[in-house]
Formats: structure tokens, C-alpha cells, sequence
């Protein structure tokens, strides 16, 4: 029962991260741009569902608390028990939440990557990073808008499984999700689209030269994928029934440091490598977090380990950007027809 | 503590942080996202000093300024010169402090449990308010704070323009590939600034939990006020980062302040989006910063709109 449930606990991490990397691979392994406010997308998709789905139900069930913890609450009961009655429901809101989360994160990212019009590598770093941590802080520290650091309750759309197989069913359903947009992505880049973000990647002037606007592509990259982050916020969020699980003061190590340690050490520009990162990555962190309070007692710490973990996993980032800058597995050059053809008359 | 006076003691440690941030990008080229916890790192060593010792954080100042100077040596030793030996982009570089400084809040926040343990009172959340004494009717953190200012400022100075290390940092810092070919070793002068950006950053950091509270994770609270300062001023210049510091701490209180008047207190949470919307401005009209902006050519420009 111990190993199960550790199991599925690493699968569902997985399929979580593995959103959230894919995208970041979008942006960065791809498209070079350096979003070092991958959480704020994840975020978004936490305002998705305490922010605005929790405000709409509340507003459909007539419920007049201006407390939004507390109205959600009353909101998660009533709407929990309806789905409990009627699947149907669970899986619709589910869905549409998702939609929705696509649609805010999409646009969030649109505007997010705007100063990146004026701006070079370091500099948008900087502003990126201090837009989402401001975000994070307004959203973790003013209690009006998701709960704050009181958090939110919201509605559990698998009320209607029973307890002991809501983690299992959770799992299948987020790797779901994971699977569709690994599709989606493998499919989305390996078009023109694909190579003209790993153009733009290597030297912005040449796109230009081709007649591609390099603003609208990145507009439209950020937004692809912040939409997708944003449905893994949503899918974490409705997991643990609370927005506290992304709304919370480490947000950007979780939901951004993480994520870039994980397509660095996968191998950024490579969606397959990313995912042997994201599993790889992902195990060790579970392992590390299951046995916490063993490694705890037989290291004799003095201190938390989630401690440690930062410690180890900073540490980890150096080594990989020293020793293994490309990750796991190489970026490989796209094979296009023209390209095929070059390669056999070069063997030849 | 007056509105005017929590403003300028929390200016004038933002300039401590700013100058050290920029000393370094101007020296190596990479913003680092640690420097808040550089401060962090000086706010343990003078709780450490307080508690164990019993020597007061105002006493505690100059070791805080040698052990925060050792820290910024380090974290350019192990951090980042094995990286750009191997000529990593600025990215990487950035990815590598980002790194760097997650570390650091491992260490520091491990450490804040044991001191904990070992002194049997919190060590996760602390301030030094009790500890401050009033001179003239301030509390003493006002003086102090602008004192330290006024040093490290006439300190740098003399270094950097009275001295022959002065005149070779700066020549290092305008074009390296020809220092180098003059014979200024810029590894020294890269070594030299992280020291001192460290050291900085560790004073700032023994002042600042008598003006808020501290907890592990302030270094990414205070990052973006940071990089706002330094930015606002200009990142390429030093007394962009003096300038910036005092425009963003200032306003950060006072601007709030005034927003608090007609909204109610819930939105003094909303310092850093003052901060946050700066750094924007500024760098949308101004990339360069303030001292990047040729205000002579400003002046001619409207004039000649004028007439």
C-alpha cells in the first residue's frame, strides 16, 4: 500500500511537471526566450478556478458571504454534492475550467511578454521574474482576490469517485492531459512554426530577413505556452481542492526554478529529453519528500528537509550547467525532406 | 518611527543592495538574483552574533561586511568563473545565481531551524526593533543606516579615483578587452567587486530587520526593489545605483503611503507594484536608466519644441 501509493504519487507529479516543462520547452528550449516567470502562468490557472470559477458559482448558488475563503467553502459543499449526484457535471466543469484556464493563461502570457518588445536577454529576465514575483506577493498577501494565504477551498470535480480511488482516477486524468499536450506539442513544433522558433532562438535578425515579425512570434509562443502551464496550475489546484497549493511563498521555485532545472537537465530543445528529465527529476524529488521524516531521523537533521532539498537540487542546477550543459538527451537537427536529401548526398 | 524616516533608513539600504548589484553586472556582466539573499545571509550572522555572543547588530557591522564579502567571493569562485571560462551565455550565467541563491535559502533556512533549536527562541522570523535605542529622539537606526551610507559612499570614491586599483577597476569596467591589454588582471577586479557586492549586501542586511521583520525568504521579497533601483538609475553606472536606490525606496513608502490614504491600509501590500511599475517605466521610455539618458540632448529637444 506504502509502494502504491508512492507510485502514484510520483505519476502524478510527473504528469503535473510534465505540462509545465513542455511548455517551458516551448518558450525557452525552443524559442530561446528566458521566461523566468514560468509560475505566473501557473498561477493564473489558480486564479482560474479560486479566482473566477469559485466567483461564478458562488454567484450562481446566490451565496452572500463577501468572504471569499469562506464562500468558497459553502460553494465547495453545495457544488461537491451535486457532482456526487451527477458526474456529468464534474467532468463538464472540469472542462470548462480547463478552457478557461487555456484562455486566461494564454492571455496573461500575450501581455506578459510585451516588454520583451524594448527589451534583450537579461534585462527581460529581470522584468519577467519581477512581474510574476510582484503577482505572486499581491495575489499571496492580499486575501480579496484568491484567499490570500488563507487560501481558497474549491469544488472537487471527482466528488463522485469514491475516496480511496480519487488519487488513482486523478492520476489517469492528469496524465491525460500530460499525454494530449505532449501530442500537441510534438505536433505544433515540428511544422514551420517549430523551426522558426529555433531560428529565432539562434539569431532574431535572419527571421527578420525572411520577412517574419519576431514580436508576434513570441507574443504567440508565451501564449501557447502560459495557456498550457496554466491548465497544470488548475489541475494541481482541483487535485489538492485548494488554491494554497500554488498560491504559496516557494511558488517560484516550484513553478519556475524547477521547471528550468528539469528542461536543462532533459535537454532543452528536445520534448522526449525533457520528459526523461521531468520522470527523472520527479522520482528523486517524490523518494526525497516520502521518506523525508526517515532521512530526518537517521541523519539526525536538526532541520526540515525541504531545506535540504533546495540545497541539493541548486546544487544539482550548477553541476548540469557545468558538466551537462545540453541535458540527457541532445538537441537533434530537424530532419526536413531538403535536409534528408543534403544528409544523403553528403553520405554518398 | 516616522513615515519620512522608515522611508529614507529603507532608501538608504536599498542603495547598499543596489550598488553591490551593479558593481557586479558592470564588472561581469550577469544580474544577480541572489543579492537579496546576500542580505539575508548579513541579517543571520548579526542574529547569530546577538544571540550567542551577545554583541549588538550595530557592533556587528564590520564582520557582517567581511563574512558578506567572503560570501560574494565565493559565489563568483564556485558560481559563475567555472561557467564563464567556458564562455556560457548570459543566460546560463543568470540560471547559475538563480541557482546560487536557492542554495542559499536551503543553507539559510536550515540554519534558522538550528539556531533555533540551539538558542531555544524562533530563529525562522525575527527583528531587532528592541534592540534599537533612540538618539535626539530618532531611533538610532536612522543615523546609523546614513552614517554607513556616507562611509561606504566616501569610501568608494577614494577607491575608485584616488587609488591605482581605483583607476584600473574603473578602466575594467569601461572596456575590459583593453584594460586586459594594458595589463590589468580582470580576474582581480571581478573578485574585488563581488567581495564588495557581498559585503554591501551583508551590511544592508544586519541594518534591515530594525526596519522589517525578516525571514528566510525576504531575499526574493526584496529582489524586485533591487533590480528596480538599479535599473531606474541605470545598471551600467554607480551612481545610477545611488540615484535608483533613493527614487525606489523613497517612493516605494511614501507612494503607498498617499494610496493608503484614500484606499485603506490593505494596500501598503502593494510597495513592490510600485516598485514593479519603475522598473517597467523605465525601462520602456529609458532603457538605459536615468544616467543613460543624454540629458543634454532632452534639454535641446524641448527646447527647440518650445520655441
Amino acid at each position: 500500500m506504502e509502494l502504491e501509493h508512492t507510485l502514484i504519487n510520483i505519476l502524478l507529479w510527473f504528469a503535473l511537471y510534465v505540462i509545465v516543462t513542455l511548455s517551458l520547452n516551448v518558450e525557452y528550449g525552443y524559442a530561446g526566450i528566458p521566461n523566468f516567470g514560468r509560475d505566473l502562468a501557473v498561477l493564473m490557472g489558480a486564479i482560474a478556478v479560486g479566482g473566477i470559477v469559485n466567483r461564478i458559482l458562488i454567484a450562481l448558488l446566490g451565496i452572500s458571504n463577501p468572504n471569499i475563503t469562506t464562500a468558497s467553502g459553502m460553494a465547495k459543499s453545495t457544488v461537491d454534492g451535486m457532482i456526487a449526484q451527477n458526474p456529468a457535471m464534474g467532468i463538464g466543469l472540469l472542462v470548462l475550467i480547463l478552457l478557461l484556464s487555456g484562455i486566461v493563461g494564454a492571455v496573461t502570457g500575450a501581455i506578459f511578454i510585451l516588454p520583451s518588445a524594448k527589451l534583450e536577454s537579461d534585462y527581460l529576465a529581470i522584468t519577467l521574474l519581477a512581474i510574476s514575483e510582484v503577482a505572486l506577493m499581491v495575489c499571496y498577501y492580499n486575501t480579496d482576490i484568491v484567499g490570500g494565504y488563507y487560501g481558497c477551498p474549491t469544488p472537487d470535480v471527482l466528488a463522485f469517485v469514491s475516496g480511496g480511488m480519487r488519487d488513482v482516477v486523478f492520476t489517469v486524468l492528469v496524465l491525460f492531459v500530460a499525454f494530449i499536450v505532449y501530442q500537441f506539442v510534438e505536433r505544433l513544433l515540428n511544422t514551420p512554426y517549430g523551426r522558426l522558433l529555433k531560428a529565432m532562438r539562434e539569431n532574431e535578425d535572419v527571421i527578420r530577413a525572411f520577412g517574419k515579425n519576431v514580436m508576434i512570434t513570441r507574443i504567440k509562443t508565451v501564449a501557447v505556452g502560459s495557456g498550457i502551464a496554466s491548465m497544470a496550475g488548475v489541475l494541481y489546484t482541483l487535485y489538492t481542492g485548494n488554491v494554497s497549493g500554488v498560491v504559496y511563498i516557494f511558488s517560484r521555485v516550484s513553478w519556475t526554478f524547477y521547471p528550468f532545472l528539469i528542461v536543462l537537465l532533459g535537454g532543452a530543445g528536445n520534448n522526449r529529453g525533457v520528459v526523461l528529465g521531468t520522470l527523472s527529476f520527479v522520482a528523486i524529488q517524490r523518494l526525497l519528500d516520502e521518506y523525508k521524516h526517515n532521512i530526518t531521523a537517521f541523519l539526525n537533521l536538526p532541520f526540515d528537509v525541504n531545506w535540504l532539498q533546495f540545497i541539493l537540487f541548486g546544487i544539482m542546477m550548477l553541476l548540469i550547467l557545468l558538466y551537462r550543459p545540453e541535458g540527457i538527451l541532445k538537441e537533434k537537427p530537424v530532419m526536413t525532406e531538403p535536409i534528408k536529401k543534403l544528409a544523403e548526398k553528403k553520405a554518398k | 518611527m516616522g513615515l519620512l524616516e522608515g522611508a529614507i533608513i529603507y532608501a538608504n539600504l536599498l542603495v547598499l543592495l543596489s550598488i553591490g548589484l551593479t558593481l557586479t553586472y558592470i564588472t561581469t556582466a550577469v544580474p544577480n538574483f541572489a543579492q537579496g539573499s546576500f542580505a539575508v545571509f548579513g541579517s543571520y550572522v548579526a542574529l547569530t552574533l546577538s544571540r550567542l555572543a551577545g554583541i549588538h547588530p550595530y557592533h556587528s557591522l564590520l564582520i557582517c561586511f567581511i563574512l558578506g564579502g567572503v560570501l560574494g567571493w565565493l559565489t563568483y569562485l564556485l558560481a559563475l568563473k567555472p561557467l564563464i571560462r567556458r564562455e556560457a551565455n548570459v543566460v546560463t550565467l543568470m540560471i547559475a545565481t538563480l541557482a546560487w541563491d536557492l542554495i542559499l535559502l536551503g543553507i539559510i533556512g536550515a540554519y534558522s531551524e538550528i539556531l533555533g533549536r540551539a538558542t531555544h527562541s524562533f530563529g525562522s522570523k525575527f527583528i531587532f526593533t528592541h534592540l534599537d535605542f533612540s538618539i535626539v529622539g530618532l531611533p538610532a537606526i536612522f543615523p546609523v543606516s546614513t552614517v554607513v551610507i556616507v562611509i561606504t559612499l566616501s569610501g568608494l570614491f577614494l577607491l575608485l579615483y584616488k587609488t591605482k586599483f581605483g583607476v584600473a577597476l574603473r578602466a575594467s569596467m569601461e572596456n575590459p578587452s583593453l584594460a586586459e591589454i594594458m595589463g590589468v588582471d580582470i580576474e582581480h577586479t571581478r573578485m574585488f567587486s563581488w567581495f564588495l557586492s557581498g559585503a554591501l549586501a551583508a551590511m544592508a542586511g544586519c541594518l534591515l530587520p530594525f526596519k522589517q521583520e525578516v525571514v528566510p525568504a525576504t531575499g526574493a521579497i526584496i529582489i524586485v526593489s533591487i533590480f528596480a533601483a538599479s535599473i531606474v538609475g541605470g545598471l551600467g553606472s554607480i551612481y545610477g545605483a545611488l540615484l535608483g536606490g533613493y527614487i525606489v525606496g523613497l517612493s516605494e513608502s511614501l507612494i503607498t503611503y498617499e494610496i493608503s490614504i484614500f484606499m485603506g491600509t490593505g494596500v501598503l501590500v502593494y510597495g513592490k507594484v510600485v516598485s514593479l511599475l519603475i522598473l517597467i517605466a523605465t525601462l520602456l521610455v529609458a532603457p538605459r536608466g536615468l544616467t543613460g539618458v543624454k540629458w543634454r540632448k532632452v534639454v535641446k529637444w524641448s527646447s527647440n519644441i518650445r520655441s
